[in-house]
């Protein structure tokens, strides 16, 4: 007979440990230190939160500041690698084992971590991916967490980046898991309650803001031509025939180029209202003038963008908010709602090969999934139809049953041939695989499958994957929209030409698009100092954004 | 002004090329290319170390009118190399200016420069020497030598000093006027000395408005090319000396400024000296707001 009640018992011995070290929920910072160490226990599975926005930063120095005698063999199950405290955990050999997603700023170092075995790697997920594990077999013990304010009582209010905070609590608490929080201030009431008190078990007041990375800021001003052509032909030649209404938008300059252009080249085709009204996305400064001449309708945020809370608080038509008028982002829901209610993604990625499979992996940089893969991929479980998703369908299998034929979700890959340094965006194999072979992965870290891939985008024009019929054509069509990378120079012209005929590749000539037109002048704002101006003032970009 | 005269395009000086710059800063239709790109007179050095060339070096030069009267033009192209000065691209401002004595024509020369070229470096540098000495002959001969400033490589090393001797500057909020940029003055002194990645930094300790606040620049206008051709037209309305007197007027004022400023440690310290009542909402001001505000900016007499 088992002896129920185990876990319970557990945690009642943590926060016996822990109040030594608070007054009621409250510990104090000199404590912190002492109060860890008390609480975790050497093996646990720990959540220290962060993703590529917000951080739990004075928890993360105050775990990596521990000493490896008392705790050690953390196997920390966490969204973002981003600070380097995050690395210094194992390098000092508080941690051990890693499960995570993202890893942005230290993609450099944790490959060089993982190549000296400093860590011993679970996997590389999507974000909701490891969300799910947290309920199966990746339940943290501890969760350190972070959030604007508290009560007394633990209640917490997570303002406008609430992004995972809900998730990890959810999963933590309600399995018998200890959760620490930090927070800016201790109040009296807080201004909503985003999580209840009950599931939260300390407090630390950091005396100061989590730290937040503006990592959805474009500045208009260093956007190319050849970015405003891609830009051009995505509209036209993807937004316009498909009538993408709910969609999500990747990070880069080329969907920033978009987001610019709808205001202006957008209007000119008539497109306002017909593309583009509903979006899974991070409040991109970008999108401020689309948002003010009328394009948008909703807006379900991921997390939030540093600057942009007092315009998305003024914009609640369009955003989500809380009664206290701010933001509330749900990182979670986000990506479900970006994976099954959103017809399209587009996003820009660093390698992709013959057959379509994309990276941002090189050879040397291991910067994670984030939310990509999810955005960018075909649900399965999709059963509600719409017009963009019916008509990809009926492009991929013409011949089949429409009653039975699923849909496609648009997954579309942006980028002009040849990249950031010069670098082809088009390879003959790519570096994930050599990076998989080095470090035994069963898995090559793959952002977006080929299946899923449904078009790619240069300044060559439009690959319509969709309608190839065989892996040849499928080369081809890739090779025939690479430019003069090496890929590009090696088409088969005749091949190539017949696809062209057929619709498979459209030349900016094929759709009416003369490149010449490619203006910077087009972009709908040219600098940050335009969007500060479109939206009324509201915008307040950080320092290191602005030219004035 | 006649028919012809007029010119009414619009356009942000920042973003333009050097041609758009051109086209629309002199009258319409009356800019006539010197050394055009038909020549093909391309830098020497840059093939050795297998970097691309241009027909024209990055430098349009050339003559127009402006607002009826005939002037010189010189317009760097600052998409091209950082609108870096070589050999040729420096030769042709030499030349452009010797012409201008010459001819007794005013000059306009319409800066977007990172500086020398390294490539080129000797070139380069002795080009920077020959055009400074050009320009002041042409001055000394009661000639007009107008800076504009305000495109996206900003007015730096070899190019800030020949803007130094300029007869009249012109400036945007955009523009940037220093001999060290941002990255060198970080490598060299510390991330601690200046950030550059700090961009409201740089551009309250560079820009536009600054120089003008510290009468680094005598004329501020708006990012807009209208601005810039109708301060332009301004600026050659009242003819500058250069002579001994005027030196020392110049030598003085610097000794004052460095003198009532030496101390400051930011931009900002040195606005409230200026007595400007909320010296930090400066970057924020619209330019007519601004030019209220800097009514008792640091003037530039008559040195430069």
């Amino acid at each position: 007979m088992s002896d129920w009640g185990m876990q319970k018992a557990a945690l009642g011995e943590r926060l016996a440990a822990g109040r030594q070290h608070a007054r009621g929920k409250v510990v104090p910072i000199p404590s912190l230190g002492a109060f860890l160490t008390a609480v975790i226990r050497s093996g646990d599975r720990v959540c220290l939160e962060g993703d590529n926005q917000k951080q739990a930063d004075i928890l993360a120095s105050a775990l990596a500041n521990l000493d490896p005698q008392d705790v050690h063999d953390l196997h920390m199950v966490q969204s973002g690698v981003v600070l380097p405290s995050h690395l210094d955990i194992f390098e000092k050999g508080i941690a051990r084992r890693l499960d995570f997603s993202y890893s942005g700023p230290q993609a450099a170092r944790i490959a060089k971590m993982l190549f000296g075995r400093k860590i011993e790697l679970g996997a590389v997920h999507t974000y909701l991916e490891l969300f799910a594990r947290y309920f199966i077999d990746l339940t943290p013990n501890v969760a350190l967490i972070a959030a604007v304010s508290a009560d007394k009582d633990g209640n917490l209010y997570t303002g406008p980046n609430t992004e995972d905070t809900p998730t990890v609590v959810e999963a933590t608490s309600y399995k018998n898991g200890l959760v620490v929080a930090q927070v800016t201030e201790i109040v009296d009431k807080v201004p909503r309650v985003d999580i209840p008190g009950d599931l939260v078990h300390f407090v630390v007041e950091a005396g100061r803001p989590f730290y937040v990375e503006p990592l959805f800021t474009r500045d208009p001003a260093a956007i190319t031509e050849t970015q405003i052509l891609t830009a051009m032909l995505a509209i036209k030649g993807i937004y316009a025939p498909y009538g993408v209404r709910r969609l999500n938008h990747g990070i880069g300059f080329n969907t920033a180029a978009i987001e610019l252009l709808l205001p202006t080249y957008g209007e000119k085709l008539g497109l306002k209202g017909k593309v583009c009204t509903h979006f899974a996305l991070n409040p991109h400064p970008t999108m401020i003038p689309a948002i003010e001449s009328g394009w948008v309708e909703q807006i379900h945020c991921f997390g939030s963008e540093v600057g942009m809370e007092d315009y998305v608080a003024a914009r609640s038509d369009v955003f989500f908010t809380g009664p206290d008028g701010s933001l509330r982002s749900n990182r979670a829901f986000c990506q479900t709602a970006g994976l099954y209610a959103c017809d399209m993604f587009i996003g820009s990625t660093l390698q992709i090969d013959l057959e379509g499979h994309s990276s941002t992996v090189t050879t040397s940089r291991i910067a994670g999934f984030g939310g990509a893969p999810n955005m960018g991929s075909d649900p399965r479980g999709r059963r509600h139809p719409s017009e963009p998703w019916l008509k990809a369908g009926a492009e991929a299998a013409p011949d089949a049953d429409a009653a039975l034929r699923r849909g496609r979700k648009l997954v579309v890959q942006i980028g002009e041939t040849f990249g950031d340094r010069n670098a082809p965006l088009f390879v003959e194999r790519l570096d994930a695989l050599e990076l998989a072979r080095a470090l035994k992965l069963d898995l090559a870290p793959v952002m977006v499958y080929s299946d899923d891939v449904t078009h790619i985008v240069t300044e060559e024009g439009i690959a319509n994957l969709l309608m190839c019929r065989s892996k040849d054509e499928r080369e081809q069509a890739i090779r025939g929209v690479a430019g003069y990378t090496e890929i590009g120079r090696a088409r088969d012209a005749k091949l190539v030409e017949q696809l062209r005929q057929r619709g498979v590749i459209r030349r900016p000539e094929d759709l009416g698009i003369d490149p010449l037109d490619a203006d910077r002048r087009l972009l709908a704002a040219r600098s940050i100092k335009d969007l500060m101006l479109a939206s009324g003032g509201l915008y307040r970009p950080p320092s290191r954004f602005r030219n004035w | 002004m006649t028919e012809v005269a007029a010119n009414n395009i619009s356009l942000s000086w920042y973003e333009a090329s050097a041609r758009q710059r051109i086209d629309a800063l002199v009258d319409s239709g009356s800019f006539a290319e010197f050394i055009g790109p038909e020549l093909r007179e391309m830098s020497p050095h840059l093939a050795i170390f297998d970097l691309p060339e241009q027909f024209d070096d990055g430098i349009v030069v050339g003559r127009g009118r402006l607002d009826g009267s005939p002037v010189l033009v010189a317009t760097q192209e600052g998409r091209f190399m950082g609108g870096a000065f070589g050999e040729i691209h420096g030769a042709k401002l030499t030349g452009l200016l010797r012409a201008a004595l010459a001819l007794k024509q005013d000059i306009l020369i319409l800066f977007d420069t990172g500086g020398v070229r390294l490539q080129e470096a000797n070139a380069g540098e002795l080009a920077i020497a020959e055009i400074m000495r050009a320009i002041i002959e042409a001055r000394c001969a009661g000639l007009n030598v107008v800076g504009l400033i305000g495109g996206r490589a900003g007015c730096y090393g070899g190019g800030s000093l020949i803007a130094g001797t300029c007869s009249r500057l012109i400036i945007s909020e955009q523009g940037r006027l220093s001999v060290s940029g941002p990255e060198v003055i970080e490598t060299n002194k510390g991330i601690e000395e200046f950030d550059s990645r700090d961009r409201a930094l740089v551009w309250r300790t560079m820009g536009g408005k600054h120089r003008y606040l510290i009468g680094g620049a005598d004329a501020f206008v708006d990012d807009e090319a209208l601005a810039f051709r109708g301060a332009a037209i301004d600026a050659l309305r009242d003819g500058r000396r250069c002579d001994m007197a005027v030196l020392e007027a110049e030598q003085a004022r610097l000794e004052r400024r460095l003198q009532r400023f030496g101390e400051a440690e930011d931009a900002v310290d040195i606005w409230r000296t200026l007595g400007i009542a909320d010296p930090s909402d400066v970057p924020a001001l619209p330019t007519g707001a601004f030019l209220r505000a800097a009514n008792d900016r640091e003037n530039a007499d008559d040195a430069r």
